[in-house]
C-alpha cells in the first residue's frame, strides 16, 4: 500500500521543482482547452436562438386604412391562434431602429411610414402544422387585408438550419475536446521527460510501480485540473470582453450569439475534462519501461 | 548466501559482460570484486540486486532465484540490498535528507523516525551538517557519501558498493571501509567492486578478480603481505 501522504508529498515536490515546467503545462493544457469551450459557448447561444427566437405563424400586414381591431377580433374567433399582436406603423418603425440604429437614423427623415401595419399571429402547440398557413389562407380574402403569409415554412426552415448547425457544431466539438486531450497528454509527456532519471532512480532504491508513478499521476491531473480552470477563466474574460464591446457597437448578428455564459454544468466539466486528460497523459505515457 | 552458477551476462548479441561466473559468498561475508575497467564489476553488482537478469545462469540470493523474480517482486526484494552507485544515483530534486528517507517516506514512516534515522548515518560519513543540502550543492566525495548513508540506513541484508571510494581521499576511504566492517560485523553481507588495490590489500578480505566478464582464481588474499595488514589503521576484524 502506498500511503497517500507520500503521494501527496512527492507530487507537490514534482510540481515544485519544476515550477516552469508545470506553469507551462498548465498553460499550453488551458489553451487546448479553451478553443472547444469558446466553441461551446457559442453553439450553446446558437441553441438558445431556436428556442427563444418565436417567429409568428402567420403574418398579415393590412392596408393603412383597414380596421386593424376588427380582423384582429376575427382571428382571435380561431380556437386555434394563441395571441394576436397588432404591429402599428409606428410600433414596426421603432422595432426596426432598435435592430438597425444606424439605418433607422436615415428612416427618420421619411414623411410616409415605410412599415405598413401587421398583424403576427402565434398558433397554440396543439393547433399542430399547417395552421398557421390555414389562418393566412382564409384571411387573404378579408377586406382590409392586403398580404396573408405564413410564416411556418420559414420558421421551420430556420430551426431545421439550427439544428444542422447544431450537429455539425457536435461533431466539430468532439474533435477539438478529442485534440484538446491529445495536446494535454503530450504537454504532460513533455513535462514527465524531466523526470525520466529520478524514475528510475526510485525504482532501483525499491519504489513499488504504484509508489513511482501515483505522484506524477497525480501531478498531471492537478495540472489539467487548473489548466482547465485557467481555460474557463480565460474564456469567461473573452466573454465580458464580449459584451462589453457589444454594449458599445450593438451587432444585430453578433448580440444574438453572445447572450448568456455555460451553464454550471458545463462550467464543471471544463476542469473534470482537464484533469481527466492529464491523468490520461500521464497515465500512457509511464509505463514500467520508461 | 549469494549463489551464482554459470551466470553469463549479455549486453546485444556480441559484448558479454559476465561469461560462465560461478561462485558463492556466504552470509555475513566481506569480499571484494576487482579488475580491469569495463572487466563486469558494474555488471555483477547490477546482477545482484535484479537491475538487470542474467543471460543464462542462476544466480540465488537468500535462497531466491532473482533470475525469475516476477516484476511485481522486484522492488520489494531491492528494498532488502543496500547499493552504493558507481555514479550515486541521488535524486537531484530531493535534499540529502529526502533522499535517504526515500523508501521510508514510500513506506509511510513518521517524519521523525526518518529525521532520526537519516542524521544518524549522516553522521556516521560525517555529513550530518548537510541534511538539507542538495546534491548539486555537495562535491563528489560528499555525494559519495550520501549515496552510502543512503544504502545503509535500512539496514540491509547484502551491502553492493561500487567503487565506493573513487571519490574520496585516502583517510575518508579508510572511514568509509571502517563503516563498512562495523556494517559487516552486525550481520550484513558486504560487497565491495573496487580498482584500489592498496586498499584490498589492507582490508585481507576475500578478493574476487574480474577479468574481461570471467571470473579469475587469483586469491589476491594470500599475496597480501602480513606487514600490509599491520600497517592498516585498523585491523580486519571479519
Ligand atoms: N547497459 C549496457 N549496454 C551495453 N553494454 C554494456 C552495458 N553496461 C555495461 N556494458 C558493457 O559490459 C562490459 C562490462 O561493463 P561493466 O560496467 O560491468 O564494467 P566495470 O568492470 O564495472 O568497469 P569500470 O571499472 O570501468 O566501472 C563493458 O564492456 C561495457 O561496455
Ligand atoms: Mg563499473
Amino acid at each position: 500500500m502506498v500511503k497517500p501522504r507520500y503521494i501527496f508529498g512527492e507530487a507537490w515536490s514534482i510540481a515544485r521543482s519544476g515550477a516552469r515546467q508545470t506553469l507551462l503545462a498548465i498553460g499550453l493544457i488551458a489553451l487546448s482547452l479553451y478553443v472547444p469551450a469558446l466553441f461551446a459557448l457559442l453553439s450553446k447561444n446558437l441553441g438558445r436562438l431556436s428556442t427563444d427566437a418565436e417567429t409568428p405563424a402567420a403574418v398579415i400586414t393590412l392596408d393603412p386604412a383597414a380596421d386593424g381591431r376588427g380582423i384582429a377580433r376575427r382571428l382571435a374567433d380561431d380556437s386555434r391562434v394563441r395571441e394576436i399582436r397588432i404591429v402599428s406603423s409606428d410600433a414596426a418603425l421603432a422595432r426596426f431602429r432598435r435592430a438597425y440604429p444606424e439605418l433607422g437614423a436615415a428612416l427618420g427623415d421619411l414623411k410616409e411610414a415605410p412599415f405598413p401595419p401587421t398583424i403576427e399571429v402565434r398558433m397554440r402547440p396543439s393547433a399542430g402544422p399547417g395552421a398557421g398557413t390555414a389562418v393566412a389562407a382564409a384571411a387573404r380574402s378579408w377586406p382590409g387585408v392586403e398580404i396573408a403569409e405564413s410564416e411556418e415554412e420559414i420558421g421551420r426552415r430556420f430551426s431545421d438550419g439550427v439544428r444542422i448547425v447544431r450537429a455539425a457544431g457536435l461533431a466539430l466539438g468532439g474533435v477539438l475536446v478529442l485534440a484538446a486531450i491529445l495536446s494535454v497528454a503530450s504537454a504532460i509527456r513533455l513535462a514527465l521527460d524531466l523526470h525520466r532519471d529520478e524514475i528510475e532512480i526510485m525504482r532501483l532504491m525499491g519504489a513499488t510501480e504504484t509508489a513511482v508513478r501515483a505522484p506524477f499521476w497525480l501531478h498531471a491531473t492537478g495540472e489539467g485540473l487548473a489548466g482547465g480552470a485557467l481555460a474557463l477563466v480565460l474564456l469567461y474574460a473573452t466573454y465580458r470582453l464580449g459584451l462589453n464591446y457589444l454594449a458599445r457597437s450593438p451587432h444585430p448578428v453578433l448580440s444574438m450569439f453572445w447572450g448568456s455564459f455555460l451553464d454550471w454544468r458545463a462550467v464543471t466539466l471544463m476542469p473534470l475534462i482537464g484533469a481527466a486528460a492529464g491523468l490520461f497523459g500521464s497515465m500512457i505515457s509511464l509505463t514500467r519501461r520508461t | 548466501m549469494i549463489q551464482l552458477f554459470r551466470v553469463s551476462k549479455e549486453y546485444g548479441r556480441f559484448r558479454h559482460a559476465l561469461a560462465d561466473v560461478t561462485c558463492t559468498i556466504e552470509r555475513g561475508e566481506f569480499v571484494f570484486l576487482t579488475g580491469p575497467s569495463g572487466a563486469g564489476k558494474s555488471t555483477f553488482l547490477k546482477l545482484l540486486f535484479r537491475d538487470e537478469p542474467p543471460t543464462s545462469g542462476q544466480i540465488l540470493v537468500n535462497g531466491r532465484n532473482i533470475g525469475v523474480l516476477p516484476p511485481s517482486q522486484i522492488p520489494y526484494f531491492r528494498r532488502s540490498v543496500g547499493v552504493v552507485f558507481q555514479d550515486f544515483k541521488l535524486i537531484r530534486r530531493k535534499s540529502v535528507f529526502e533522499n535517504i528517507a526515500f523508501v521510508q517516506n514510500v513506506l509511510g514512516l513518521s517524519r521523525a523516525e526518518q529525521k532520526r534515522r537519516a542524521y544518524q548515518v549522516l553522521k556516521r560519513v560525517g555529513l550530518h551538517h548537510q541534511m538539507n543540502a542538495y546534491p548539486d550543492e555537495l562535491s563528489g566525495g560528499e555525494q559519495q557519501r550520501v549515496a552510502i548513508a543512503r544504502a545503509i540506513v535500512n539496514e540491509p541484508t547484502l551491502l553492493l558498493a561500487d567503487e565506493p571510494t573513487g571519490n574520496l581521499d585516502p583517510v575518508l576511504s579508510e572511514e568509509i571501509m571502517r563503516l563498512f566492517l562495523e556494517i559487516n560485523i552486525r550481520g550484513t553481507t558486504v560487497l565491495v567492486a573496487t580498482h584500489d588495490f592498496d586498499l584490498i590489500r589492507r582490508m585481507g578480505k576475500r578478493v574476487l578478480s574480474l577479468d574481461r566478464g570471467r571470473l579469475r582464481d587469483a586469491p589476491l588474499r594470500r599475496d597480501a603481505s602480513p606487514t600490509a595488514v599491520r600497517e592498516a589503521p585498523f585491523l580486519p576484524l571479519g
